[in-house]
């Protein structure tokens, strides 16, 4: 027999769980008689412990005092954030010098005024901003953190950097205000209608020129006092390590991951040494044999200073892990994209560059991201081999007179600084995941 | 009308079919290819002219999309010769590179590039490999689109279309690069049979065009209205090359006697 529906069935309302807060908590929290208890279980667990950290962080805690003694005084329960105040300075900067401590703050600007428009949604040409903070900052940041006198390289690579960062924040207010890029609006400055590509270009480019002769010019007159790398230390030295780390770790493990896929045995072969020799060495083994033995491979009289081995070390050790995540995200692109490149006549890089990296990357950032996250934890090892990075700093507070056996302050800050650092990037990968996600399967 | 209209593609077709020159521009040679034990070309010897449409069936694991994927290197073959326009296949990678922009492909799952646009999937290859400023393959690429009748669906990723779209859009990449040759390994196969017609009328205008044509599917009526020769293989083997009229009615060989039972 022939079924014939003859009249639509009409929507009915959900059902009171699907839409109220009452009908939810009935729905998930008091269904039956034991999950009612539990529920209430938990929540005094949970009130336990928050009071417990209530009391003895903030209700009871003391603020102002001179030294612990005097904390002690005052409550002996709570605790004593005047000795992590006092020593705010010390963690965030080490032992740089105070009166120098302007360049550090300077530097952590330029860096947040060239990474910034990365994030605004109107601004063009992402890719090459990216690209010159990555290749350029480290000039105009070196230079202002270690100072002494510029080599003639030092000046033109810290003088590009100038131009470019000027250029890059004049092209992102240019682009939030009207969607353009700067070379589009510096031609539409002289009042012709339309300007052809090369013009528009010439243009651009004649600009940077000047500019870099100006600020050349006047670069020569700056000088930074020297400020030797065994003052560098706090939150800052654990900031430029785990940076040059990050900035390095992704390029060196996408060369390394193709290396370990190529078809050319050598390249294969040594690729998958190197993986497979960091990989296997505990990060704190690498960071001695970077001081202590690399100085021995080294000529004669060729000394590099302990830092630099350190981030070196930091470097290669991430880009072996890093080659890893990122062999696994290469692994997810199907064989068909590399034929459907391969039909429209790319060659292996711009196959690469154009339609596996773009993909491979986005399946990876959960990973990336987590790598990134291990490797500045990672870096707090460096207070072994003697270097003060921030928690070499907050484990000497119980070291300085006043602040005697001061231990559980320091560390609580600790953590909740690396908390906050570590907890901002996680939520910035989902939020990229988000972004970047064109897959549209529902 | 619609008949006026049929008879005028009648006629078009019947000076193309007069049109297919002798010139070879896909040649087989004696062509061998193993997949480790598996002997999976055996011997193939085949001439394509310049203008001819051919149509390639026969079972799974008969070696049909080998045979074509050995035409633009896709895969390697190891005995024997490939000539594709004039140029030798060999290890010479400039020669493949030449072969690989004068032959285009389109496959069974589309390969669309599913991070980007329909649009920057069209102008990537103009843009990339024939060197094309940006406004021109953006013009190359809206009229292949208005071609197979999708130009509303520019701007958006490959992943919202239905896979019909998709496959059309597969075909506008391919020619956007405008190739000599186009090759179709199991076109309409993964698509639902509603989307299977939109495509093949993609691909009989483009057959109406006089565009060099080898196809590699299941779709007989397709086979009977196109075709200029149809091949039948099995193991590895060419068991029966004739022109349509006589292969489906009067099949010679054993083999394309019970292929044809079997599917028809």
């Amino acid at each position: 027999m022939a079924t014939i529906k003859t009249v639509a069935t009409p929507a009915i309302a959900p059902p009171l769980s699907e839409t109220s807060v009452l009908g939810w908590m009935r729905k998930n929290l008091f269904s039956s008689a034991f999950n009612t208890l539990l529920t209430f279980f938990t929540v005094y667990i949970i009130y336990i412990s928050v009071k417990g950290l209530w009391v003895w962080g903030i209700a009871d805690a003391v603020w102002v005092a001179e030294n612990r003694r005097e904390c002690f005084a005052i409550n002996t329960d709570g605790a004593c954030w005047a000795g992590i105040i006092a020593w705010l300075d010390n963690i965030f900067y080490g032992r740089y010098p105070r009166e120098e401590l302007w360049r550090i703050n300077l530097g952590l600007f330029f860096l947040l005024m060239w990474m910034v428009p990365l994030w605004l949604p109107r601004v063009k040409a992402k890719i090459s901003i990216g690209m010159t903070t990555v290749f350029l900052y480290p000039f105009l940041g070196g230079y202002l953190f270690a100072g002494s006198e510029k080599g003639i390289f030092m000046q033109i690579m810290l003088t590009t950097a100038i131009v470019c960062l000027l250029a890059n924040t004049i092209h992102s207010i240019i682009g939030v205000f009207s969607g353009r890029s700067l070379p589009e609006f510096l031609s539409s400055l002289s009042g012709r209608k339309k300007v052809s590509d090369t013009t528009q270009r010439n243009i651009f480019l004649g600009l940077l020129a000047l500019s870099f002769v100006v600020i050349y010019v006047w670069q020569m007159s700056w000088n930074l006092e020297r400020v030797p790398w065994t003052k560098w230390g706090g939150l800052f030295l654990t900031l430029v390590i785990a940076g040059i780390g990050i900035a390095s770790a992704l390029p060196g493990g996408i060369i390394l991951a193709l290396g370990r896929r190529s078809r050319m045995p050598v390249i294969r072969v040594l690729s998958t040494a190197f993986i497979e020799l960091f990989r296997s060495v505990p990060i704190i083994t690498v960071l001695f044999m970077a001081t202590t033995m690399f100085p021995l491979f080294m000529p004669q009289g060729f000394v590099l200073n302990k830092l630099v081995q350190v981030i070196i070390a930091v470097c290669l050790f991430n880009a072996a892990y890093m080659a890893e995540t990122v062999r696994g995200g290469l692994q997810t692109i199907p064989k068909g994209q590399f034929e459907g490149a391969h039909t429209i006549g790319l060659g292996y890089w711009q196959t690469m560059g154009l339609i596996v990296m773009p993909q491979a990357l986005k399946h990876m950032i959960p990973n990336i991201v987590g790598n990134f996250i291990s490797l500045l934890k990672d870096t707090t090892l460096v207070s072994i081999i003697g270097l003060f990075d921030v928690l070499g700093m907050l484990r000497s507070i119980s070291k300085d007179l006043p602040w005697l056996g001061l231990h559980k302050e320091p560390l609580v800050f600790g953590a909740i600084l690396f908390f906050l650092i570590c907890f901002t990037m996680s939520k910035y990968s989902r939020h990229l995941e988000a972004k970047l996600s064109t897959d549209h399967h529902n | 009308m619609t008949e006026t209209k049929t008879q005028e593609s009648e006629k078009t077709r019947e000076q193309l079919v007069s049109a297919v020159s002798a010139e070879v521009i896909i040649e087989f040679i004696q062509v061998n290819k193993w997949y480790g034990d598996f002997h999976v070309l055996k011997d193939i010897a085949l001439a394509v002219h310049k203008g001819e449409r051919i149509v390639v069936c026969g079972p799974s694991g008969s070696g049909k999309s080998t045979l074509i994927r050995c035409i633009n290197n896709l895969e390697e073959h190891h005995s024997g010769s490939i000539v594709v326009d004039g140029i030798t296949l060999n290890r010479n990678l400039k020669n493949i590179d030449h072969i690989r922009t004068e032959v285009g492909m389109v496959f069974q799952n589309f390969n669309l590039f599913p991070h980007l646009t329909i649009l920057e999937n069209l102008t990537l290859g103009p843009i990339w490999t024939r060197k094309l400023p940006k406004a021109d393959a953006h013009d190359l690429a809206m009229k292949y689109l208005e071609r197979v009748k999708i130009p509303e669906q520019a701007d958006k990723f490959p992943g919202q279309l239905s896979g019909g779209q998709q496959q059309r859009v597969a075909i506008a990449r391919s020619l956007c690069m405008n190739p000599k040759i186009m090759l179709f390994d199991e076109p309409t196969s993964a698509l639902d049979p509603e989307m299977i017609k939109e495509v093949l009328e993609v691909m009989i205008e483009l057959a109406d065009t006089g565009m060099t044509m080898i196809v590699v599917t299941h779709e007989m009526g397709f086979a009977q209205t196109v075709a200029d020769r149809v091949i039948l293989m099995d193991e590895g083997q060419i068991v029966e090359e004739n022109e349509p009229g006589e292969f489906f009615n009067n099949p010679q060989h054993e083999r394309t006697r019970l292929f044809l039972s079997q599917i028809l």
